[in-house]
């Protein structure tokens, strides 16, 4: 058995959650450390981190069962039950955000201090999410004869989980060396430049893209969109701190 | 950096994007998802033939065309237990639909005396096939029991479900979409 079965049967789903907790724990670790710097209270950071949690669990799994509404009707006692699968993530990550939004305006946290105050955390979620993909076989990459190819589902394929692994690495890394700056939500803005980027080009290597306009990858497109307006951020940034000095 | 190297800059990466974009699209659409046998959604089912306890022999693609619900499971696995009533309730509901139910024993690591009484005191009566060998579990890279294969009418895995017992209302959601 070599490691890669080895950390897939450990790792196994459900057990995948295990790398996501323990990536998170290590990103809150990070973030509460360096909120200071960022002038973030460090008790209102983890009221708000804890508010958009409920948000997340609770806004995923209210929208899941109203999209299906019919059978939660017939069982409503599954509204409560611990599958993770009775979940609508994309409808819980909204949920989190707009409630985190809602709790940053009462306590009237900075905006964009508290993002890059949360940055860490976010980078080290991207890592989690990336070994429980590796874990899971899920964002498979496409069939290939390169020597570092790996088995997967029936087939020699880019070990996409992997490049993920590196490229997520890089960017917390890369998060983590930046010196402050004068200018708030700088380290965000890279977050998402780096994240966005390496998301397209990895995403050209993926075997289960969905395919869109005769078989543009649509996953590539969003992130081309969104590395533009990081970009832009970035670069009005830069701007405006050039202008100060 | 200068303002003006700096915006060439992101003007060389985001080109460089949509470069990459185009040349990595999937014109042929090569994806194998769909074509070739894996345990896992989006890939056909791998097919498998195992007797029951009545030493009949069944295969999954006798039920090419219907909608599959494939459950590993075994004796001593309290979710699997758990998860059983709820099964055999909705393959009651939904059998004039289309719905198949494959009870797969892992018996390769089971009490095979212990299946008969097990049948019995859930009274389930979908078929409970016998995987005397691993074949199956191996085929379908059992990591943990329970799991679940939600199988379309064309043979594709809509849905895994890996761990137990599911609720009511998953169980129902995915065999809504396999029947369809």
């Amino acid at each position: 058995m070599n490691i890669l079965s080895l950390f897939q049967n450990i790792f196994a789903p459900p057990r995948d959650l295990i790398l996501i907790i323990l990536a998170a724990w290590i990103g809150l670790t990070l973030s509460e450390q360096r909120a200071p710097r960022h002038h973030v209270n460090l008790n209102t950071l983890s009221n708000l981190l804890l508010v958009s949690l409920a948000g997340f669990i609770i806004g995923g799994r209210v929208l899941y069962a109203l999209e299906n509404l019919a059978i939660f009707s017939q069982s409503p006692a599954s509204l409560f039950s611990l599958n993770t699968s009775l979940f609508d993530q994309w409808g819980g990550i909204i949920i989190a955000v707009i409630t985190a939004f809602i709790y940053g305006q009462r306590v009237r946290l900075p905006l964009w201090h508290s993002l890059d105050a949360l940055t860490p955390l976010f980078a080290a979620l991207a890592i989690g999410i990336a070994f429980s993909h590796l874990a899971s076989g899920a964002a498979f990459g496409k069939e290939t004869n390169v020597p570092w190819a790996i088995d997967q589902w029936s087939a020699r394929r880019h070990p996409t989980q992997v490049y993920e692994i590196f490229a997520s690495s890089l960017t917390l890394g890369l998060i983590l060396i930046q010196k402050p700056t004068a200018k708030p939500g700088y380290e965000f803005l890279l977050f998402v430049a780096l994240t966005s980027a390496s998301r397209l080009i990895i995403e050209g290597f993926r075997g289960d893209s969905t395919l869109i306009l005769g078989g543009l990858r649509a996953a590539q497109i969003v992130a081309w969109f969104i590395l533009l307006i990081a970009l832009i951020g970035l670069d009005y940034q830069k701007r405006s701190n050039q202008e100060n000095e | 950096m200068q303002p003006i190297l700096r915006r060439s800059l992101y003007a060389v990466i985001l080109l460089a994007g949509l470069v990459w974009i185009f040349v990595s699209a999937d014109k042929t659409n090569s994806a194998t998802a769909g074509r070739i046998p894996a345990p896992q959604k989006g890939f056909l089912a791998p097919e498998f033939k195992l007797e029951t306890s009545n030493g009949q022999t069944i295969a999954l693609s006798n039920y090419r065309g219907k909608g599959v619900l494939v459950n590993l499971w075994a004796t001593w696995c309290p979710p699997c237990r758990a998860e059983m009533p709820t099964i055999e309730k909705l393959y009651q509901e939904y059998q004039n639909q289309g719905l198949i139910v494959l009870g797969v024993n892992s018996t390769v690591q089971d009490d095979p005396t212990a299946i008969a009484p097990f049948v019995k005191q859930y009274s389930i009566t979908f078929p409970i096939l016998l995987d005397v060998n691993g074949e199956a579990s191996n085929l379908y890279e059992l990591r943990s029991l329970p799991t679940s294969f939600f199988i379309g009418r064309d043979g594709v895995i809509k849905e895994v479900v890996v761990g137990g017992p599911m609720a009511e209302a998953l169980v129902r959601a995915n065999i809504e979409e396999i029947i369809k």
